[in-house]
């Protein structure tokens, strides 16, 4: 990807707070990030460091009240979507920017056929008669890999597996074409066959059409094979963003380091146990003061406890929110 | 082996077939079957992870719930412990739960998001044991530290978690009852590695505490190797292969094994870039009208005339080894020379593959 190109999606200094009987979560906290043209963005992190409440936000999808956003701008198409009226960022929503949810039981509605909610966007956002819409639909279930796809549009969600109800999804996303696709953990049930066809459809598409993508999910393999850039998520914040040659090859975050360590694979060596990252995730009741990860991190300092560390670049797209220096071995000097 | 006990069969399924009806026209006839599971045959001993994978839709998770008898069996013997669980009265499977339990597949789901975390794993203990309050609290604390759930966490609702949050609720609810047996469907696919790893640690020491035995359905199939004694590949509503693990993945044996192992993306550089991958062509069939003769034959690399006329036999063509391809039965068997050849062409078809 050209390095001046301008993005179609640039986010910045993002923060969203839910009040709950418990008090704040802090779930995202001064998340920044930028993608351009025909870019894949990779998202990676633990389970609960924010990575779907970030792009939920960013979209206006997360009901308030519990979830407030606080802070922040995201620029789309020359607007800032935070403060877009709710019937135009509707109008986005399905049209320039696709969205793919990690559950597809809760995104799909129960009680309506599968083609049907394919056809919907269809009608809505395209303009389309119902006929040229069923068949339209028909073609994406196709695209996706769902087999006898002109009869499965008659049924329901619960007629289909666990992973054709991802291909649904996913076929809904793409259905008009949309410049943006933000996907959460869109092949988490597929197998890989069809994850790898799914990849192969996606790469089409951000060559044909320019689309811009994010691409969040737990499986580093598929990041190695797709992403350009990388960012890494913990504790409601970004500690690493890389292009994807670099996180794998230099990672510069402790928590980076040890995510790529406990990687099993079926081709090397099978190890007896597998490795996990000792201690808890933090409770993130208030915007943290130190860093989020010192509990678990091997390398904490005194520092580490006094002061959130800020992304610091240290390459080519490449910055961590670290104290410690892993060329020099040592902390930064302050 | 010799003075070894022979391991107890704990589950024996034998020939289970699980059809769901189409119906059509106006009058909602059954018009046809979605042959989800399709005449499947294995057993899982005491204390063993039989692995189960395959592609998205192929029947897995319906297998894993007609096992438990959460459908109406359409055909077939099931067996846990002894008890045939395909026609157990109503009473007797409530008599038999507690020792039979799955984790779903879609966390989302199968949560009541109007009850609290505590609740929802407290809520089998409720059913099925006799605790006082105090020691059901107690118990759903140790089961959410087991899972790595902030106990500070028990007074939320579901909606309230993230996704492989989520998951780990029903885990810790799969296992309040200190089950006998557990179907695990993609238990750990909405999970970070870390936590992936977490969670397989904590099944396998369970299994060697409590002697638990897992049928672990994933699409993962590095984690399959890692947690799994046996695997199980399914391709449309069949079992096409069965084999020890380390067996398994370093030699398949079925055409559609091969393909699937190759497939996997590889994090580490170094072994990417000697990945040979099969991409497999061809039309998916559809499970409603399976293709006749061998399930495969429209998509196999090494298909052959008689695939499209005969369905191969699920064999056991090497000891501990079954596998239902024509590749390998004696009387349709080409020559070990002319099989090696069409192989070689097979591989060198593969490198002129694009990408
Ligand atoms: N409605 C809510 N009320 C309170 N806390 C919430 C709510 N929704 C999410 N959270 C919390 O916000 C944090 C971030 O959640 P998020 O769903 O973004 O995680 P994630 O990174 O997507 O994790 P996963 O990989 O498991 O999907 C979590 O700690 C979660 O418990
Ligand atoms: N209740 C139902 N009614 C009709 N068809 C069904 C029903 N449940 C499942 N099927 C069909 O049976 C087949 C097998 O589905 P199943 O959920 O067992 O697949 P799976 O192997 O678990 O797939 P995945 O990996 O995507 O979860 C699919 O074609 C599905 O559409
Ligand atoms: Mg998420
Ligand atoms: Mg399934």
């Amino acid at each position: 990807m050209p390095d001046g190109a301008t993005p179609v999606l640039d986010v910045h200094n993002l923060k969203t707070v839910f009040r709950t009987r418990g008090g704040e979560v802090h779930a995202v906290n001064s998340v920044s990030f930028d993608l351009r043209p025909g870019e894949l963005l990779g998202v990676v992190g633990e389970s609960g460091s924010g990575k779907s409440v970030t792009m939920m936000s960013l979209i206006g999808l997360l009901p308030s009240p519990p979830a407030e956003v606080r802070e922040g701008t995201v620029s789309f198409d020359g607007q800032d979507l935070l403060q877009t009226d709710p019937e135009t960022l509707r109008n986005i929503r399905g049209g320039d920017i696709g969205f793919i949810f990690q559950d597809p039981m809760t995104s799909l509605n129960p009680v309506f056929t599968v083609g049907f909610q394919i056809m919907e966007p269809l009608k809505e956002h395209l303009g389309l008669r119902k006929a040229a819409a069923r068949k339209r639909a028909a073609e994406l279930l196709e695209l996706v890999g769902i087999p006898d796809a002109t009869r499965r549009l008659k049924d329901y969600p619960h007629q289909f597996s666990g992973g054709m109800r991802q291909r649904v999804m996913i076929a809904i996303a793409l259905a008009c074409d949309p410049k943006v696709l933000i996907a959460d953990e869109p092949t988490t049930a597929l197998d890989v066959t069809i994850q790898a066809q799914i990849l192969e459809l996606v790469k089409e598409l951000r060559q044909k059409l320019g689309m811009a993508i994010v691409w969040i999910t737990h499986d580093l393999g598929v990041i190695a094979g797709i992403a350009d850039r990388v960012l890494v998520m913990y504790g409601g914040q970004v500690v690493e963003h890389a292009p994807v040659k670099g996180l794998f090859g230099n990672p510069q975050h402790p928590y980076t380091r040890m995510l790529l360590e406990t990687v099993p694979s079926v081709r090397g060596e099978r190890a007896s146990r597998l490795q996990v990252i000792q201690g808890q995730p933090p409770i993130l009741g208030a915007a943290p003061e130190a860093c989020p990860f010192r509990d678990r991190c091997p390398q904490r300092f005194e520092r580490c406890d006094r002061e959130n560390p800020l992304r610091r670049e240290i390459g080519q797209r490449h910055d961590v929110a670290c104290f410690w220096d892993f060329n020099a071995g040592a902390p930064l000097n302050a | 082996m010799l003075d070894a006990a022979p391991a107890k069969k704990l589950v024996e399924v034998d020939n289970l077939k699980m059809h769901f009806p189409i119906q059509g026209g106006i009058l909602r006839r059954q018009i046809g079957a979605v042959k989800a599971v399709d005449g499947v045959t294995f057993d899982i001993f005491e204390g063993e992870t039989l692995g189960l994978v395959g592609e998205s839709g192929c029947g897995k998770s319906t297998c894993g719930r007609a096992i438990l008898r959460l459908y109406e069996l359409t055909d077939g013997v099931v067996k846990i412990d002894g008890s045939n669980i395909a026609d157990a009265s109503t009473e007797e499977l409530r008599r038999l739960r507690p020792a039979m339990q799955m984790v779903f597949q879609d966390p989302q789901a199968s949560l009541n998001p109007r009850m609290t975390v505590a609740a929802i794993v407290g809520e089998p203990l409720m059913e099925h044991s006799t605790m006082s309050k105090a020691d059901r609290l107690a118990r759903v604390y140790e089961l959410m530290d087991a899972v790595g759930l902030n106990r500070d966490f028990a007074n939320r609702y579901p909606h309230e978690f993230s996704g492989g949050q989520r998951q780990r609720i029903g885990i810790a609810r799969a296992l309040a009852l200190n089950p006998k047996f557990i179907v695990c469907d993609e238990p750990i696919a909405a999970l970070d590695v870390s936590i992936q790893a977490q969670v397989v640690n904590l099944l396998e020491d369970l299994q060697e505490k409590l002697g638990l035995t897992y049928l672990f359905i994933s699409h993962d199939l590095s984690m399959v190797r890692h947690i799994a004694d046996r695997v199980a590949v399914m391709y449309l509503g069949k079992i096409v292969e069965l084999a020890p693990r380390d067996a398994l993945y370093s030699g398949p044996l079925h055409p559609y094994t091969e393909a699937l192992l190759s497939a996997v993306p590889e994090p580490d550089p170094s072994l990417e870039a000697k990945v040979e991958r099969i991409i497999l062509q061809g039309d998916v069939p559809s499970p409603a009208n399976p293709p006749k003769g061998c399930n495969f034959s429209t998509r196999c690399p090494k298909v052959m005339d008689i695939c499209h006329e005969i369905e191969p036999e699920f064999d056991e063509v090497q000891p501990w080894r079954f596998t239902a391809c024509h590749l390998y039965k004696e009387t349709t068997n080409q020559t070990a020379s002319q099989k090696a050849a069409s192989t070689e062409a097979h591989k060198s078809a593969q490198l002129g593959e694009p990408k």
